[in-house]
């Protein structure tokens, strides 16, 4: 069964009192552990896509499933619960709580989870490790680079191994050699611990990297490759 | 990290604010615990000296005197003086007559209300007789000595030493009179005091009266005025064997001076729900700009998988926080304050000459505070719930955040 299954999903936004078609028709299925981007210039609809999937918005028509469960018509509160346990969100930018120091900014979604301190730090001291931000635990946000923020915001997402992890041009406000290495880190992540990434983009060197490429344009699948 | 170490670190983001603010809730507090702090010792001093001048912290009256002030409605006390002394909390018991008349000299005649005292008893408790010296007392029940109010002796054109009559209706009818001499001049600086006050000997006023071995009044001053609630149901009790008499506090004996103080207070009450209510409304401002200025990072929040209880909470809980910190801050200021005006006051004569009249008593001019703890507990206790309230409109402004809107949002 696919993890993600979009089925002719449209998402229409009112604007003053014209409408505006962010999504149209669009049906899309994505398996675990696969390595996805969503492609397209500014506008095309891109993050519409990741807010259909991520639970954080809901399709004027058609239906969203995730992991077996569809969730076109769920509940606030239970869409809550499925970002919080099948969902890792990275932004593309200010994705950190500022007042938190990097360890308890990765902490985060295991301590909305009620999951014991202990716990949580031996987690993120090892998802730290892995993310080659040892060191940093104590760090706040304000003095990390933005790789190293962006590499924390990876680390609360997988710090709760969810099913799928959505991140909204993650490579958007770094440098070129942040970006490649930000991605090696992504797709390491996803061939060593088959984390599943669905994420978007418009700049080339990056949608090169991805395994599957679905290309969109205002609203519309254009290509899937 | 959980819910309450993230809202202290986010109250303290916009430091000049949060200080601010929490300046202006402890100052209030602060304030207000002061204010009420002297106003109870104000008006507790009040009391005393109102209760030991008039008719006690508690009193035994003939049924229906208060009302009607009827100069028969006298009573034989027996050994009821003896058996409420002995209660404990009871400083004295004041036996007195209060009997209507004329005073004459050779020169004026005047109305009076002649009181008919225990001297002994009466000295050690009255404060309008603080200041006249033991040899100007009256020595005896049923002496011919008298005091006399200061105003009143002028107006009679008396001096010290000098006779004078008194004149009032027998039990039988008919009218009597008995001559006196002015042996003491109070001087209270009230004027209804100075011009009425006439004290003799009890059983001598008794006797012209035709009233021997009765009196009107049984006044009893207390050691603390709150010693009244025990002491209160132990004196209906002794004087329930006699059905013609009452016994009562000095609430319901008093009415003018329980009123006037209550008059007093109502209005500094109102003053304080009105600072409570500006300081309610700084606290919503500030929560609310805090709420507005963290859109972007709640939808992230909101985004990771916070439900919208959890923010409300978030916001609620920063708020309480607020107000706990004012809550100690404030009550250790308003302590303080407390403190020095115990000990110190404030010294009313700097503002004021002549003497301090309230309710038909005098007043020390130093205004001094006393400790109402329980009091003070409970305005900070209100303090913490007023803090909750403001934090009800923001927090749910902020469980209304849409995450995806707010990421959008720049
Ligand atoms: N909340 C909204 N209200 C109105 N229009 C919106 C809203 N969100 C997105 N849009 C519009 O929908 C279209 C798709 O936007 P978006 O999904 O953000 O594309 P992308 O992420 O690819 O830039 C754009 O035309 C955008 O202006
Ligand atoms: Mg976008």
């Amino acid at each position: 069964m696919a993890l993600i299954e979009l089925q002719s999903v449209t998402k229409i936004y009112p604007l003053g009192n014209q409408e505006v078609v962010a999504v149209k028709d669009f049906s899309l299925t994505i398996d675990a552990g696969e390595f996805c981007v969503l492609a397209g210039p500014s506008g095309s609809g891109k993050t519409t896509l990741l807010n259909l999937i991520g639970c954080l918005d809901q399709p004027t028509s058609g239906d969203v499933w995730l992991d077996g469960q569809n969730i076109t018509q769920a509940e606030q509160k239970t869409l809550a619960d499925i970002r919080l346990n099948k969902i890792g969100f990275i932004f593309q930018s200010y994705n950190l709580i500022p007042v938190l120091t990097a360890a308890e900014n990765a902490e985060f979604t295991l301590m909305l989870m009620g999951i014991e301190k202990n716990q949580r730090r031996n987690r993120v001291r090892q998802l730290f490790a892995e993310l080659g931000l040892g060191g940093l635990e104590n760090r706040k946000p304000s003095d990390l680079s933005g790789g190293q923020q962006q590499r924390v915001a990876i680390a609360r997402a997988m710090a709760a191994q969810p099913a799928v992890i959505l991140a909204d041009e993650p490579t958007a406000s770094l440098d070129s050699q942040a970006s490649e290495e930000l991605l090696e880190l992504m797709k390491r992540l996803n061939e060593e611990q088959g984390a599943t990434f669905v994420f978007s983009s418009h700049d080339p060197l990056v949608i090169s990297h991805a395994k599957r490429v679905v290309r969109l344009l205002d609203g519309r699948l254009v290509s899937d490759q | 990290m959980d819910i309450l170490n993230l809202a202290w670190k986010n109250l303290w983001r916009n430091r000049r604010r949060t200080l601010i603010t929490l300046a202006a809730l402890s100052f209030s507090l602060m304030l207000i615990q002061a204010f009420h702090n002297l106003s109870y010792g104000v008006y507790s001093a009040m009391i005393d000296s109102g209760v030991r001048a008039g008719s006690g912290h508690l009193v035994v009256y003939h049924q229906g005197y208060l009302e009607s002030r009827d100069e028969l409605l006298t009573f034989r006390p027996g050994d009821l003086v003896q058996r409420i002394e002995q209660l404990a909390g009871v400083q004295a018991v004041l036996p007195r007559l209060y009997l209507p008349g004329l005073a004459q000299s050779s020169r004026e005649s005047r109305g009076i209300l002649l009181t008919g005292v225990v001297p002994e008893a009466e000295k050690k408790v009255n404060p309008f007789l603080r200041r006249l010296p033991d040899s100007e007392w009256l020595d005896s029940l049923d002496g011919r000595e008298a005091i006399l109010g200061s105003r009143l002796m002028k107006e009679l054109q008396l001096k010290p030493g000098n006779k004078f009559v008194v004149t009032m209706q027998h039990r039988s009818g008919e009218l009597v009179s008995e001559m006196f001499r002015v042996h003491g001049v109070v001087k209270t600086g009230i004027k209804n005091v100075d011009k009425s006050l006439l004290m003799v000997g009890r059983d001598r006023a008794a006797a012209l009266a035709g009233a021997t071995g009765t009196v009107h009044e049984l006044a009893i001053v207390l050691d603390k005025q709150s010693d009244g609630l025990q002491v209160y149901p132990q004196l209906l009790n002794l004087v329930q064997s006699d059905p013609l008499l009452v016994g009562l506090t000095w609430e319901q004996a008093m009415p003018n001076l329980y009123n006037a103080i209550r008059l007093d207070y109502a209005s500094q009450k109102f003053i304080f729900v009105i600072m409570m209510l500006i300081v309610t409304i700084g606290v919503v401002n500030t929560m609310l700009m805090s709420v507005m200025e963290r859109f972007r990072e709640f939808g992230v929040i909101l985004a990771v998988g916070a439900s919208a209880m959890r923010l409300r909470l978030l916001v609620v809980i920063e708020a309480l926080l607020l107000g706990s910190v004012s809550m100690v801050i404030g009550t250790c200021l308003g302590s303080l304050a407390t403190w020095y005006l115990q000990a110190v006051g404030i010294d009313m004569r700097t503002f004021i000459s002549g003497t301090l009249e309230f309710g038909g008593v005098v007043f020390d001019p130093v205004l001094r505070a006393d400790w109402d703890t329980g009091w003070m507990l409970m305005i900070s206790f209100y303090l913490l719930v007023l803090a909750l309230l403001a934090a009800v409109y923001p927090a749910i402004k902020a469980g209304r955040i849409s995450p995806a809107a707010a990421m959008r949002h720049h």
